[in-house]
């Protein structure tokens, strides 16, 4: 370059000036959009634990710390996300929706698992995931593989679940289905059975 | 104008930035398994390049050399930023498709590139148009090579969850269209297919 090199003071403030109205700019999209990504969450959760539990009214967060703890502590390496109580229309507690963070093959997977009082799968949805698409998403997308659940008998144990047909050449991201079913099954023996819900 | 539509045309052809400039590649490989997500990632991308490329040629004055790379880059991130809350805000089922490809696009060497190569050295008018014919020489070629591999690899085609075509159920899909070694192979050909385009337009243009 021909020209004389820049004052240190300048190339200081021309970059520091970019980074503030970079800052400005993000800040204010963050402020128009901020309700609508919470409200788009939302509603994306309620979808999903109406898909895991048809048969609910409405849902109402767990959020007794003790409770979540233990749950989090018999899920394993999967992560509870919350833990939704589900009533019918009479207001009579009729189960649970159980949103957990599971391992596929791209990050977490996030699963909504609906059980009734006894234990029994009611249901299993998927809110979000970044499983390969054409590959894990055929895990991901697939009803027939999600409604395989919904048979599994009350009070299922581990070797169940491992019985359930994956999908050939997404074995990762079919087990990340069944480990946040596993999961599931787990919190409902060692917490949600026991009333401390 | 005659200028701005060479510049234009330059970004779909001789100076196409997959096939010969080939900078962006990763990116596009693992995104064109699917139309839908292809086409959505163009939209995206030409809307960050275009946006990006002309606040740089608008600023190119003071912009000290020096620093010139920090500063594309804060203006890209911003760009994507912007772009990746919109989507969520108000097309989570675009959003859900594309989610985790949306921050690369600011690592694509496409949007740097065009930046360093391009809108730093030119007026905002032919960044625009530079924008524009990269950016949409760009969304061609991601979207012919994902529609080959969506339809060959899964069986059918999908566009919003519609199915667009589908092929006999006898139909076996290869699996490795999907994966990168099936990319690799169809990208060859789609490059060698359009080289021959390229020699056709350079010997009409003498």
């Amino acid at each position: 370059m021909t020209h004389a090199p820049t004052k240190p003071i300048t190339l200081i403030m021309s970059v520091v000036v970019t980074c503030l109205v970079a800052a400005a700019g993000l800040a204010a999209t963050y402020a128009v959009t901020a309700d609508r990504i919470a409200e788009q969450d939302r509603l994306a959760q309620e979808k999903s634990l109406k898909a895991a539990m048809p048969d609910a009214a409405s849902f109402e967060q767990v959020t007794d710390e003790d409770a979540l703890a233990a749950a989090e502590a018999s899920a394993g390496d999967v992560k509870v996300n919350g833990i939704f109580t589900a009533f019918d229309e009479s207001g009579d507690e009729m189960g649970w929706g159980l949103r957990v963070g599971s391992r596929g093959y791209g990050g977490y997977a996030q699963l909504v698992i609906g059980l009734d009082t006894s234990g029994k799968v009611t249901g299993v949805s998927v809110l979000s995931h970044a499983e390969t698409p054409g590959l894990g998403t055929k895990v991901m997308d697939s009803v027939e593989f999600l409604a395989q659940f919904s048979e599994l008998p009350e009070a299922f144990t581990v070797a169940d679940v491992k019985a359930v047909d994956s999908i050939s050449g997404a074995t990762k991201s079919s087990r990340a289905v069944k480990n946040g079913v596993t999961a599931a099954g787990a919190v409902y023996a060692d917490v949600l059975s026991k009333g401390g819900e | 104008m005659r200028e701005w539509i060479r510049v234009f045309k330059d970004g779909l052809s001789i100076e196409n930035p997959l096939t010969v400039l080939m900078i962006g590649l990763c990116a596009t490989l693992a995104v064109s398994t699917q139309l839908q997500g292809s086409f959505f990632m163009g939209i995206a991308v030409i809307f960050v390049l275009v946006m990006s490329n002309v606040l740089i040629s608008m600023f190119r004055k003071f912009i000290p050399d020096e620093v010139r790379i920090p500063i594309f880059i804060v203006i890209i991130a911003a760009f994507v930023t912007i772009v990746d809350l919109f989507m969520k805000a108000f097309f989570p089922p675009i959003y859900a498709i594309l989610g985790i490809w949306i921050p690369l696009i600011v690592v694509n060497c496409i949007i740097l590139g065009r930046a360093e190569a391009f809108a730093y050295t030119n007026t905002v008018w032919l960044s625009i148009a530079d924008g524009f014919g990269m950016g949409l020489g760009y969304t061609i070629l991601i979207v012919v090579l994902a529609t080959f591999r969506e339809l060959f690899g899964t069986g059918k085609l999908m566009f919003l969850g519609a199915t667009l075509i589908s092929l006999p159920s006898g139909y076996k899909p290869p699996g490795i269209l999907m994966l990168f070694p099936g990319a690799f192979i169809l990208f060859g050909l789609l490059q060698a297919l359009s080289r021959k385009y390229n020699e056709h337009v350079t010997r009409k243009a003498r």
